[in-house]
């Protein structure tokens, strides 16, 4: 780690706000009065109402999109085009078509310019620590959903990134399979701990796998409305931890805040239906 | 694999029975050989050009002709295709222009090319240029357009430069577009070539149909036919084995309607 004195927070946002142009050429305030703070080695998940600007979130501290005002630090720099210290796992499949699981591992490597004998051993070993050894050289329509997930995991994670943003990547899973990730997930962090910032809408997965739950308000104009630390003991097993009677106190109270939220998205999806923003 | 061997013995089945057919009533006089020649005598006409040497040069001239309207048309395409996919700018304003030369009948130019490039190959490959470049222009700029931007995020993100991500996303996304116009692209260089011969030539199979057309030579034409056909068939077969060595990782994977 570059900074290793630093000791503030790894990721930090500051009034962060966020416009998009509809296409009736209306402006839409996505995210505004966006304030918070992720500690370094933190894991930290993000829930809020369907459509409440939590990707545009992560796209911001990832640094694809600019804020439109405001600033989002980054072990206290500002983070200015694509945040090089973060790795970020999307939702939706993102693994080259056109390359083997041990070349999509590879490709962070290689794009910093690694020698291709060392990229290529470093991404045998990361298949390896997911699980997906003998799958080296199968392209990715040849693997399955879950094995997808794997090999982008290994993929954002063997550049060695202080930051991992995650948006619900393991959403488009089946539940057995998501459980299974969700523990291998928890198992490589717990190894290093980097810091996490996970976004969900799923309020049992960000309690299970995080240290803090963050609720951000239905859209627009979204920004957190509450920060609910999760003391549970770790290791954890996502599966049994849910039956922990202090589990059970947490998702209370974040439910308590969470519906009032999903309510007001609901309401305004509903009031936006019959003519869209005309 | 019995299937297989009846499905291909009931295929060449449905030849022998055509041949036969046309051979009987050409004999019994039911047709006028005049008009529609015999399959025996296409047959011994083709033999004798092969056997005689004189169809090589024809073949040679198209096959040039195709190749060169293929690998022009092609380079072209891709390269504007490229830059149209990359810049909304450009692309929206040569849109209706690019929309209206594509919708015209391409034939009509063959007169013009034969002009500007006289009768040698050179008319030919213009010609063959015009059909292929719009196949592989559409396809590339497609490819380029309907590149996934969460891709181009990840490997944004892996820590691409905007040239890795030319390298590493836009290019093979395009490759998968363009070779999947492959068969299109080269069937029609052919029919740019032998359309061209046809209209105008020294030399191709299209100027040997021609010839024999013009004499009311019904054999000739059948047998250039018949040449054209084999022909065909070949650079088919060259074709198909071309996808299968590049496309080791399946076009399905990336656009599943093909399948």
């Amino acid at each position: 780690m570059p900074s290793g004195v630093f000791t503030g927070p790894a990721l930090e946002f500051v009034e962060v706000e966020r416009h998009f142009r509809t296409p009736g050429g209306r402006s839409f305030v996505a995210l505004a009065r966006l304030s918070f703070k992720v500690a370094q080695g933190e894991f930290v998940a993000i829930v809020g109402p369907t459509g409440g600007g939590k990707s545009t979130l992560l796209n911001i501290a990832a640094g694809l999109l600019k804020p439109t005002h405001g600033t989002v630090l980054t072990f206290g720099e500002p983070v200015d085009g694509v945040n090089r210290r973060a790795a970020y796992l999307f939702q939706n499949d993102v693994l080259l078509p056109w390359k083997t699981a041990l070349e999509n591992v590879m490709l962070g490597p290689l794009l910093h310019r690694w020698p291709p004998s060392r990229a290529r051993e470093a991404a045998r070993e990361w298949l390896a620590r997911v699980g997906l050894e003998g799958f080296e050289d199968r392209y990715p329509h040849q693997l399955s959903g879950g094995m997808r997930k794997r090999v982008a995991l290994a993929q954002a994670l063997i550049v060695g990134p202080e930051v991992l943003l995650m948006d619900e990547p393991f959403s488009s899973l089946d539940v057995q399979t998501r459980e299974f990730m969700e523990n291998d997930l928890l198992a490589l962090w717990q190894e290093d701990r980097k810091t996490v910032l996970f976004v969900t809408h799923d309020l049992e997965e960000a309690i299970a796998l995080s240290d803090r739950v963050l609720v951000l308000s239905a859209g627009p104009e979204a920004h957190v409305v509450g920060s609910y630390p999760v003391e549970l003991p770790r290791p954890r097993d996502v599966t049994e931890v849910r039956l922990d009677p202090r589990f059970r106190e947490v998702y209370q109270a974040v439910w308590e805040r969470l519906r009032g939220e999903v309510l007001r998205a609901f309401a305004f999806r509903e009031r936006c239906r019959p003519r869209g923003d005309s | 694999m019995t299937d297989r061997r009846r499905l291909i013995l009931y295929q060449a089945g449905v030849l022998v029975a055509l041949l036969t057919g046309w051979e009987a009533a050409g004999y019994r006089h039911l047709i006028d050989p005049f008009f529609f020649s015999r399959p025996s005598a296409i047959a011994i006409r083709v033999a004798e050009w092969f056997v005689g040497g004189s169809i090589y040069r024809h073949l040679w001239t198209t096959a040039l002709e195709t190749v060169l309207a293929f690998l022009v048309g092609s380079a072209t395409g891709v390269l504007l295709g490229f830059i149209f996919g990359r810049s909304p700018i450009l692309s929206s304003i040569f849109d209706p222009y690019l929309k209206i030369a594509n919708a015209l009948p391409r034939i009509v130019l063959a007169p013009i090319f034969t002009l500007w490039f006289g009768l040698g190959i050179l008319s030919k490959v213009a010609f063959g240029v015009t059909l292929v470049f719009f196949i592989v222009f559409f396809n590339t700029f497609q490819g380029i357009r309907e590149v996934d931007p969460n891709l181009l995020n990840n490997v944004r993100m892996l820590g691409a430069t905007d040239r890795d991500l030319v390298r590493h996303v836009l290019l093979p996304s395009a490759l998968a577009w363009i070779l999947s116009s492959l068969h299109t692209s080269v069937g029609l260089a052919l029919v740019g070539a032998v359309v061209g011969e046809y209209l105008g030539a020294g030399r191709g199979l299209g100027y040997v149909i021609a010839q024999a057309e013009g004499t009311f030579d019904t054999t000739g034409v059948f047998a250039g036919m018949a040449v054209l056909a084999g022909f065909t068939l070949a650079v088919d077969l060259l074709v198909t084995g071309i996808e299968r060595r590049l496309m080791a990782w399946k076009l399905t994977a990336l656009r599943p309607e093909l399948a």
